[in-house]
Protein backbone atom coordinates (compact mmCIF):
# COMPACT_ATOMS: atom_id res chain seq x y z
CA UNK A 1 0.00 0.00 0.00
CA UNK A 2 0.97 3.21 -1.09
CA UNK A 3 0.46 6.29 1.02
CA UNK A 4 0.03 9.27 -1.12
CA UNK A 5 -1.26 12.24 1.00
CA UNK A 6 -1.51 12.40 4.76
CA UNK A 7 -3.07 14.96 6.95
CA UNK A 8 -3.31 14.86 10.72
CA UNK A 9 -5.90 16.40 12.67
CA UNK A 10 -5.89 16.67 16.50
CA UNK A 11 -9.06 15.58 18.12
CA UNK A 12 -9.32 18.49 21.03
CA UNK A 13 -13.28 19.21 20.72
CA UNK A 14 -16.58 17.94 19.58
CA UNK A 15 -16.14 20.43 17.24
CA UNK A 16 -13.19 18.15 15.15
CA UNK A 17 -16.01 15.73 14.57
CA UNK A 18 -17.03 17.96 11.80
CA UNK A 19 -13.88 19.05 10.84
CA UNK A 20 -11.92 15.69 10.81
CA UNK A 21 -15.75 14.60 8.71
CA UNK A 22 -15.42 17.53 6.12
CA UNK A 23 -12.06 16.50 5.05
CA UNK A 24 -12.72 13.20 4.64
CA UNK A 25 -15.59 13.74 2.97
CA UNK A 26 -13.71 15.55 0.20
CA UNK A 27 -10.89 13.46 -0.39
CA UNK A 28 -13.76 10.61 -1.13
CA UNK A 29 -15.33 13.04 -3.45
CA UNK A 30 -12.08 13.76 -5.09
CA UNK A 31 -11.47 10.02 -5.33
CA UNK A 32 -14.76 9.26 -7.10
CA UNK A 33 -16.24 7.39 -4.43
CA UNK A 34 -20.00 6.53 -5.34
CA UNK A 35 -22.45 8.92 -2.72
CA UNK A 36 -23.06 5.71 -0.56
CA UNK A 37 -19.57 5.16 -0.20
CA UNK A 38 -18.95 9.04 0.27
CA UNK A 39 -21.64 8.60 3.19
CA UNK A 40 -20.50 5.37 4.38
CA UNK A 41 -16.43 6.39 5.13
CA UNK A 42 -17.93 10.22 5.95
CA UNK A 43 -19.97 8.15 9.16
CA UNK A 44 -17.10 6.53 10.00
CA UNK A 45 -15.14 9.00 10.33
CA UNK A 46 -17.74 11.29 12.61
CA UNK A 47 -18.14 7.99 14.89
CA UNK A 48 -14.33 7.07 15.29
CA UNK A 49 -13.78 11.21 15.84
CA UNK A 50 -16.81 11.14 18.20
CA UNK A 51 -15.32 7.82 20.12
CA UNK A 52 -11.45 9.13 20.54
CA UNK A 53 -13.26 12.45 21.76
CA UNK A 54 -15.79 10.97 24.05
CA UNK A 55 -14.28 7.82 25.42
CA UNK A 56 -9.99 8.71 24.80
CA UNK A 57 -10.06 12.29 25.80
CA UNK A 58 -9.05 13.46 22.08
CA UNK A 59 -6.09 12.43 19.92
CA UNK A 60 -5.48 12.54 16.66
CA UNK A 61 -7.12 11.54 13.34
CA UNK A 62 -5.02 10.79 10.00
CA UNK A 63 -6.60 11.22 6.78
CA UNK A 64 -4.57 9.23 4.30
CA UNK A 65 -5.20 8.61 0.25
CA UNK A 66 -3.53 5.59 -0.30
CA UNK A 67 -2.98 3.41 -3.13
CA UNK A 68 -2.88 -0.35 -3.47
CA UNK A 69 -2.74 -2.20 -7.03
CA UNK A 70 -3.99 0.44 -8.85
CA UNK A 71 -7.19 1.11 -6.66
CA UNK A 72 -7.10 4.34 -4.72
CA UNK A 73 -8.81 4.44 -0.99
CA UNK A 74 -9.24 6.43 2.11
CA UNK A 75 -7.13 5.18 5.34
CA UNK A 76 -8.47 7.07 8.51
CA UNK A 77 -6.36 6.13 12.11
CA UNK A 78 -6.77 7.19 15.08
CA UNK A 79 -5.43 7.15 18.00
CA UNK A 80 -5.64 8.15 21.57
CA UNK A 81 -4.06 8.27 24.99
CA UNK A 82 -7.19 7.07 26.76
CA UNK A 83 -8.20 4.57 29.28
CA UNK A 84 -8.44 2.03 26.36
CA UNK A 85 -11.71 -0.24 26.00
CA UNK A 86 -11.88 -3.12 28.70
CA UNK A 87 -13.58 -5.97 26.39
CA UNK A 88 -12.90 -5.62 22.97
CA UNK A 89 -15.13 -8.51 21.71
CA UNK A 90 -17.93 -7.76 23.41
CA UNK A 91 -17.53 -3.60 22.10
CA UNK A 92 -17.29 -4.86 18.75
CA UNK A 93 -20.24 -7.11 19.11
CA UNK A 94 -22.14 -4.22 19.44
CA UNK A 95 -25.11 -2.78 21.80
CA UNK A 96 -22.94 -2.29 24.47
CA UNK A 97 -22.06 0.51 26.09
CA UNK A 98 -20.54 2.71 29.22
CA UNK A 99 -22.17 5.81 28.78
CA UNK A 100 -26.03 5.16 27.94
CA UNK A 101 -25.55 5.59 24.41
CA UNK A 102 -26.70 2.96 21.55
CA UNK A 103 -23.27 1.42 21.86
CA UNK A 104 -23.27 0.80 18.19
CA UNK A 105 -20.25 2.76 17.15
CA UNK A 106 -17.36 0.63 16.77
CA UNK A 107 -19.57 -2.36 15.21
CA UNK A 108 -21.79 -0.48 12.92
CA UNK A 109 -18.53 1.48 11.72
CA UNK A 110 -16.81 -1.48 10.94
CA UNK A 111 -19.66 -2.61 8.65
CA UNK A 112 -19.47 0.69 6.98
CA UNK A 113 -15.60 0.06 5.82
CA UNK A 114 -13.86 -2.39 3.89
CA UNK A 115 -10.67 -2.64 6.69
CA UNK A 116 -10.88 -2.15 9.83
CA UNK A 117 -8.21 -2.68 13.07
CA UNK A 118 -7.91 -1.88 16.40
CA UNK A 119 -5.80 -2.36 19.16
CA UNK A 120 -6.86 -1.68 22.54
CA UNK A 121 -4.62 -1.74 25.82
CA UNK A 122 -5.76 -0.26 29.10
CA UNK A 123 -4.66 2.37 30.75
CA UNK A 124 -2.57 2.87 27.24
CA UNK A 125 -4.87 4.04 24.73
CA UNK A 126 -6.48 3.05 21.62
CA UNK A 127 -5.44 3.07 17.38
CA UNK A 128 -8.08 2.43 15.02
CA UNK A 129 -7.10 1.99 11.38
CA UNK A 130 -10.30 1.74 8.88
CA UNK A 131 -9.99 1.66 5.09
CA UNK A 132 -12.50 2.39 2.20
CA UNK A 133 -11.55 1.72 -0.89
CA UNK A 134 -13.22 3.44 -4.42
CA UNK A 135 -14.35 0.99 -7.21
CA UNK A 136 -12.47 0.05 -10.37
CA UNK A 137 -12.86 2.29 -12.42
CA UNK A 138 -13.64 5.47 -10.44
CA UNK A 139 -11.61 8.74 -11.39
CA UNK A 140 -9.06 8.95 -9.67
CA UNK B 1 -11.69 56.87 30.77
CA UNK B 2 -13.84 54.28 29.06
CA UNK B 3 -16.10 55.22 26.28
CA UNK B 4 -19.90 53.72 26.44
CA UNK B 5 -19.87 51.60 23.82
CA UNK B 6 -16.47 50.07 24.78
CA UNK B 7 -16.53 46.47 26.26
CA UNK B 8 -15.04 45.47 29.08
CA UNK B 9 -11.75 43.96 27.53
CA UNK B 10 -9.82 44.44 31.25
CA UNK B 11 -12.57 41.88 32.66
CA UNK B 12 -12.31 39.88 29.52
CA UNK B 13 -8.63 39.85 29.40
CA UNK B 14 -8.38 39.08 32.87
CA UNK B 15 -5.82 41.79 33.09
CA UNK B 16 -5.40 42.15 36.98
CA UNK B 17 -2.48 43.52 38.64
CA UNK B 18 -1.25 39.78 38.70
CA UNK B 19 -1.66 39.57 34.57
CA UNK B 20 0.17 43.12 34.09
CA UNK B 21 3.46 41.78 36.17
CA UNK B 22 3.43 38.49 34.45
CA UNK B 23 3.15 39.97 31.16
CA UNK B 24 5.72 42.93 32.16
CA UNK B 25 8.05 40.17 33.23
CA UNK B 26 7.79 37.93 30.02
CA UNK B 27 8.25 41.60 28.00
CA UNK B 28 11.51 42.15 30.02
CA UNK B 29 10.41 45.84 30.47
CA UNK B 30 11.97 46.93 33.86
CA UNK B 31 11.61 50.27 36.06
CA UNK B 32 14.87 51.41 34.10
CA UNK B 33 13.01 50.92 30.64
CA UNK B 34 10.21 53.25 32.12
CA UNK B 35 12.28 55.99 33.49
CA UNK B 36 14.34 55.76 30.40
CA UNK B 37 11.61 56.61 28.42
CA UNK B 38 10.20 58.83 30.93
CA UNK B 39 13.00 61.07 30.29
CA UNK B 40 12.78 61.30 26.79
CA UNK B 41 9.59 62.68 26.66
CA UNK B 42 10.62 66.06 25.23
CA UNK B 43 11.97 64.60 22.59
CA UNK B 44 9.10 62.63 21.93
CA UNK B 45 6.84 65.60 21.90
CA UNK B 46 9.19 67.44 19.10
CA UNK B 47 9.10 64.52 16.79
CA UNK B 48 5.16 63.58 17.40
CA UNK B 49 3.96 65.21 14.44
CA UNK B 50 6.44 64.13 11.91
CA UNK B 51 6.39 60.64 13.20
CA UNK B 52 2.90 60.21 13.22
CA UNK B 53 2.62 61.93 9.69
CA UNK B 54 4.94 59.28 8.82
CA UNK B 55 2.72 56.50 10.09
CA UNK B 56 -0.08 57.59 8.36
CA UNK B 57 1.76 58.09 4.92
CA UNK B 58 2.19 54.49 5.13
CA UNK B 59 -1.33 53.80 5.49
CA UNK B 60 -2.58 56.25 2.66
CA UNK B 61 -0.19 55.49 0.34
CA UNK B 62 -0.83 51.18 0.26
CA UNK B 63 -3.76 50.88 -1.37
CA UNK B 64 -5.38 48.35 0.83
CA UNK B 65 -4.99 50.37 3.94
CA UNK B 66 -6.17 53.81 2.09
CA UNK B 67 -9.37 51.78 1.90
CA UNK B 68 -9.95 51.64 5.57
CA UNK B 69 -9.02 55.26 5.53
CA UNK B 70 -11.12 56.72 2.96
CA UNK B 71 -13.06 59.36 5.82
CA UNK B 72 -10.77 61.98 6.54
CA UNK B 73 -12.98 63.04 9.04
CA UNK B 74 -12.13 59.00 10.54
CA UNK B 75 -8.22 59.97 9.67
CA UNK B 76 -7.79 62.96 11.85
CA UNK B 77 -10.00 60.87 14.59
CA UNK B 78 -7.27 57.97 14.80
CA UNK B 79 -4.63 60.74 14.25
CA UNK B 80 -5.19 62.20 17.61
CA UNK B 81 -5.90 58.98 19.41
CA UNK B 82 -2.27 57.99 17.82
CA UNK B 83 -0.81 61.57 19.39
CA UNK B 84 -1.79 60.65 23.08
CA UNK B 85 -0.96 56.62 21.88
CA UNK B 86 2.26 58.15 21.19
CA UNK B 87 3.17 60.53 24.23
CA UNK B 88 1.84 57.60 26.60
CA UNK B 89 4.99 55.67 25.30
CA UNK B 90 7.19 58.55 27.26
CA UNK B 91 4.55 58.56 30.25
CA UNK B 92 7.59 56.21 32.31
CA UNK B 93 4.74 53.82 33.25
CA UNK B 94 3.44 50.55 32.72
CA UNK B 95 0.60 50.21 35.14
CA UNK B 96 -3.16 49.02 34.73
CA UNK B 97 -4.44 52.71 33.46
CA UNK B 98 -1.77 52.18 30.98
CA UNK B 99 -3.00 48.91 29.55
CA UNK B 100 -6.67 50.10 29.56
CA UNK B 101 -5.61 53.20 27.40
CA UNK B 102 -4.00 50.86 24.91
CA UNK B 103 -6.63 48.65 24.87
CA UNK B 104 -8.57 51.21 23.85
CA UNK B 105 -6.80 51.91 20.86
CA UNK B 106 -7.11 48.68 20.00
CA UNK B 107 -10.71 48.69 19.48
CA UNK B 108 -10.58 51.90 17.97
CA UNK B 109 -8.61 50.20 14.95
CA UNK B 110 -10.47 46.97 15.19
CA UNK B 111 -13.74 48.86 15.07
CA UNK B 112 -13.38 50.51 11.89
CA UNK B 113 -12.37 47.15 10.58
CA UNK B 114 -8.69 47.51 10.08
CA UNK B 115 -7.16 43.71 9.76
CA UNK B 116 -4.41 43.16 12.38
CA UNK B 117 -1.79 42.29 9.36
CA UNK B 118 -2.02 46.06 8.29
CA UNK B 119 -1.86 47.25 11.90
CA UNK B 120 0.82 45.30 12.60
CA UNK B 121 2.91 46.29 9.45
CA UNK B 122 2.26 50.02 10.43
CA UNK B 123 3.53 49.26 13.87
CA UNK B 124 6.92 48.05 12.35
CA UNK B 125 6.82 51.74 10.56
CA UNK B 126 6.80 53.30 13.96
CA UNK B 127 9.71 51.57 15.37
CA UNK B 128 11.61 52.65 12.49
CA UNK B 129 10.43 56.32 12.50
CA UNK B 130 11.47 56.44 16.04
CA UNK B 131 14.13 55.21 16.02
CA UNK B 132 15.20 57.68 13.15
CA UNK B 133 14.51 60.21 15.60
CA UNK B 134 16.18 59.04 18.59
CA UNK B 135 19.24 58.71 16.89
CA UNK B 136 19.18 62.24 15.34
CA UNK B 137 19.29 63.40 19.02
CA UNK B 138 20.62 60.96 21.42
CA UNK B 139 24.96 59.66 21.04
CA UNK B 140 24.29 56.34 19.47
CA UNK B 141 24.89 54.33 22.38
CA UNK B 142 22.07 56.46 24.13
CA UNK B 143 19.56 56.01 21.15
CA UNK B 144 20.10 52.34 21.22
CA UNK B 145 18.96 51.88 24.79
CA UNK B 146 16.51 53.92 24.29
CA UNK B 147 15.45 51.87 21.06
CA UNK B 148 15.51 48.53 22.91
CA UNK B 149 13.56 50.22 25.87
CA UNK B 150 10.96 51.46 23.62
CA UNK B 151 10.90 48.34 21.09
CA UNK B 152 9.96 46.01 24.61
CA UNK B 153 7.57 48.38 25.16
CA UNK B 154 5.79 48.69 21.84
CA UNK B 155 5.86 44.60 21.62
CA UNK B 156 4.00 44.69 25.34
CA UNK B 157 1.24 47.33 23.32
CA UNK B 158 1.11 44.69 20.40
CA UNK B 159 0.21 41.88 22.40
CA UNK B 160 -2.73 44.01 24.23
CA UNK B 161 -3.87 45.07 20.97
CA UNK B 162 -3.57 40.89 19.06
CA UNK B 163 -5.73 40.68 22.28
CA UNK B 164 -8.46 42.99 21.98
CA UNK B 165 -9.01 41.46 18.25
CA UNK B 166 -9.60 38.36 19.32
CA UNK B 167 -11.46 38.84 22.01
CA UNK B 168 -13.52 41.07 19.04
CA UNK B 169 -13.64 37.91 16.79
CA UNK B 170 -14.51 35.51 20.03
CA UNK B 171 -17.58 37.71 21.13
CA UNK B 172 -18.47 37.34 17.93
CA UNK B 173 -18.53 33.53 16.82
CA UNK B 174 -20.35 33.56 20.44
CA UNK B 175 -22.93 36.36 18.44
CA UNK B 176 -23.27 34.20 15.98
CA UNK B 177 -23.73 30.80 17.82
CA UNK B 178 -26.75 32.73 19.59
CA UNK B 179 -28.45 34.00 16.61
CA UNK B 180 -27.51 29.88 14.87
CA UNK B 181 -29.00 28.47 17.91
CA UNK B 182 -32.44 30.13 18.07
CA UNK B 183 -32.35 29.34 14.21
CA UNK B 184 -31.48 25.94 14.62
CA UNK B 185 -34.97 24.73 15.67
CA UNK B 186 -37.79 26.45 13.24
CA UNK B 187 -40.80 24.87 14.48
CA UNK B 188 -43.43 25.60 12.24
CA UNK B 189 -47.27 24.20 13.03
CA UNK B 190 -48.28 22.89 9.36
CA UNK B 191 -51.72 21.54 10.40
CA UNK B 192 -53.99 21.64 13.20
CA UNK B 193 -51.77 19.55 15.89
CA UNK B 194 -49.12 18.56 13.75
CA UNK B 195 -45.57 20.23 13.58
CA UNK B 196 -42.44 20.49 11.59
CA UNK B 197 -39.06 20.12 12.44
CA UNK B 198 -36.23 20.62 10.01
CA UNK B 199 -33.29 20.25 10.98
CA UNK B 200 -30.03 21.00 9.01
CA UNK B 201 -26.46 20.96 9.62
CA UNK B 202 -24.66 18.85 12.63
CA UNK B 203 -26.02 18.04 15.26
CA UNK B 204 -23.68 18.33 18.27
CA UNK B 205 -24.85 17.43 22.13
CA UNK B 206 -25.41 21.48 22.83
CA UNK B 207 -27.71 21.80 20.15
CA UNK B 208 -29.82 17.88 20.28
CA UNK B 209 -30.04 18.82 23.92
CA UNK B 210 -31.87 22.33 22.53
CA UNK B 211 -33.87 20.50 19.88
CA UNK B 212 -34.96 18.25 22.53
CA UNK B 213 -36.02 21.00 25.02
CA UNK B 214 -38.17 23.20 21.86
CA UNK B 215 -39.36 20.09 20.56
CA UNK B 216 -40.94 18.96 24.02
CA UNK B 217 -42.29 22.43 25.14
CA UNK B 218 -43.89 23.16 21.45
CA UNK B 219 -45.42 19.51 21.40
CA UNK B 220 -46.63 20.57 24.94
CA UNK B 221 -47.76 23.82 24.18
CA UNK B 222 -49.48 23.48 21.16
CA UNK B 223 -51.23 19.98 21.83
CA UNK B 224 -49.18 18.59 18.98
CA UNK B 225 -50.31 14.82 18.22
CA UNK B 226 -47.53 14.69 15.49
CA UNK B 227 -44.28 16.14 15.01
CA UNK B 228 -42.45 15.62 12.07
CA UNK B 229 -38.23 15.68 11.94
CA UNK B 230 -37.35 16.51 8.16
CA UNK B 231 -33.40 15.14 8.16
CA UNK B 232 -32.52 16.13 4.50
CA UNK B 233 -30.58 19.12 5.80
CA UNK B 234 -28.15 16.86 8.03
CA UNK B 235 -24.92 16.01 6.69
CA UNK B 236 -24.43 12.90 8.09
CA UNK B 237 -26.95 10.62 10.44
CA UNK B 238 -24.48 8.88 12.67
CA UNK B 239 -25.28 6.61 15.78
CA UNK B 240 -24.95 9.75 17.97
CA UNK B 241 -27.71 11.76 15.78
CA UNK B 242 -29.85 8.79 15.72
CA UNK B 243 -29.83 8.64 19.11
CA UNK B 244 -31.05 11.72 19.69
CA UNK B 245 -33.65 11.27 17.48
CA UNK B 246 -34.67 7.96 19.34
CA UNK B 247 -34.61 10.06 22.54
CA UNK B 248 -36.73 12.71 21.16
CA UNK B 249 -39.19 10.52 19.70
CA UNK B 250 -39.29 8.39 23.17
CA UNK B 251 -39.91 11.80 25.00
CA UNK B 252 -42.70 13.21 22.16
CA UNK B 253 -44.47 9.31 22.96
CA UNK B 254 -44.61 9.78 26.40
CA UNK B 255 -46.42 13.45 25.60
CA UNK B 256 -48.82 11.29 23.80
CA UNK B 257 -47.69 12.21 20.37
CA UNK B 258 -46.04 10.20 17.44
CA UNK B 259 -42.52 11.49 15.15
CA UNK B 260 -42.05 11.17 11.78
CA UNK B 261 -38.74 11.23 10.57
CA UNK B 262 -38.74 11.95 6.41
CA UNK B 263 -36.55 13.08 4.13
CA UNK B 264 -33.92 10.01 4.05
CA UNK B 265 -31.64 9.84 1.24
CA UNK B 266 -30.63 6.70 0.21
CA UNK B 267 -27.54 6.83 1.70
CA UNK B 268 -28.69 7.93 4.93
CA UNK B 269 -30.85 4.96 4.89
CA UNK B 270 -28.59 2.62 3.88
CA UNK B 271 -25.52 4.01 6.60
CA UNK B 272 -28.54 3.71 9.35
CA UNK B 273 -28.91 -0.06 8.97
CA UNK B 274 -25.30 -0.83 7.82
CA UNK B 275 -24.23 1.00 11.43
CA UNK B 276 -27.48 -1.31 13.10
CA UNK B 277 -29.26 1.51 14.35
CA UNK B 278 -32.67 0.13 14.63
CA UNK B 279 -35.39 3.30 13.91
CA UNK B 280 -38.56 1.01 14.11
CA UNK B 281 -40.44 2.91 17.07
CA UNK B 282 -40.13 5.97 14.66
CA UNK B 283 -42.85 6.20 11.67
CA UNK B 284 -40.17 7.14 8.69
CA UNK B 285 -41.02 8.39 5.22
CA UNK B 286 -38.52 9.26 2.52
CA UNK B 287 -40.05 12.32 1.26
CA UNK B 288 -41.83 15.54 3.83
CA UNK B 289 -44.70 15.24 1.68
CA UNK B 290 -45.59 11.43 2.32
CA UNK B 291 -44.81 12.64 5.63
CA UNK B 292 -47.79 15.47 5.55
CA UNK B 293 -49.78 12.85 4.39
CA UNK B 294 -48.83 10.24 7.08
CA UNK B 295 -49.74 13.09 10.03
CA UNK B 296 -53.02 13.70 8.42
CA UNK B 297 -54.31 9.78 8.32
CA UNK B 298 -52.84 9.51 12.03
CA UNK B 299 -55.31 12.57 12.97
CA UNK B 300 -58.18 10.81 10.64
CA UNK B 301 -57.92 13.35 8.23
CA UNK B 302 -56.79 13.49 4.50
CA UNK B 303 -55.80 14.88 1.19
CA UNK B 304 -57.82 15.27 -1.30
CA UNK B 305 -58.66 16.19 -4.65
CA UNK B 306 -61.02 19.06 -4.95
CA UNK B 307 -64.37 18.50 -6.74
CA UNK B 308 -64.07 19.98 -10.32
Amino acid sequence: MIVLETCALPIDSEDDVVRVRTRVRDLAQRLGFDAFAVAAISTAASELTRNAWVHGHGGTATVEEVEEGGRHGVRLQFHDAGPGIADLPRVLKGGFSTRRSLGLGLSGTRRLVDDFEIESQCGVGTHIVVAKWARFGART
Amino acid sequence: MRSESQPDYMRRLKLDADELANRRRFFGITQEDLERLGALRPVAERHMTSIIAGFYDLLLEHPRTREFLGDPQLVNRLQRAQQSYFLGLFDGRCDLAYVEDRLRVGHVHERVGLPLKWYLGAYNRYLQLSAAALRKELPLAEAQLAEASLQRLVFFDLALAVDTYVAAQIETVARHRAAVDELSTPVIRVFDRVLLLPLVGTIDSARAQGIMETVLKRVSDQEAKVMIIDIAGVAVVDTQVADHLLRATAAVRLLGASTILTGISPQVARTVVELGVDISAMHTRSRLADGIELALSLLGRKITAAAS
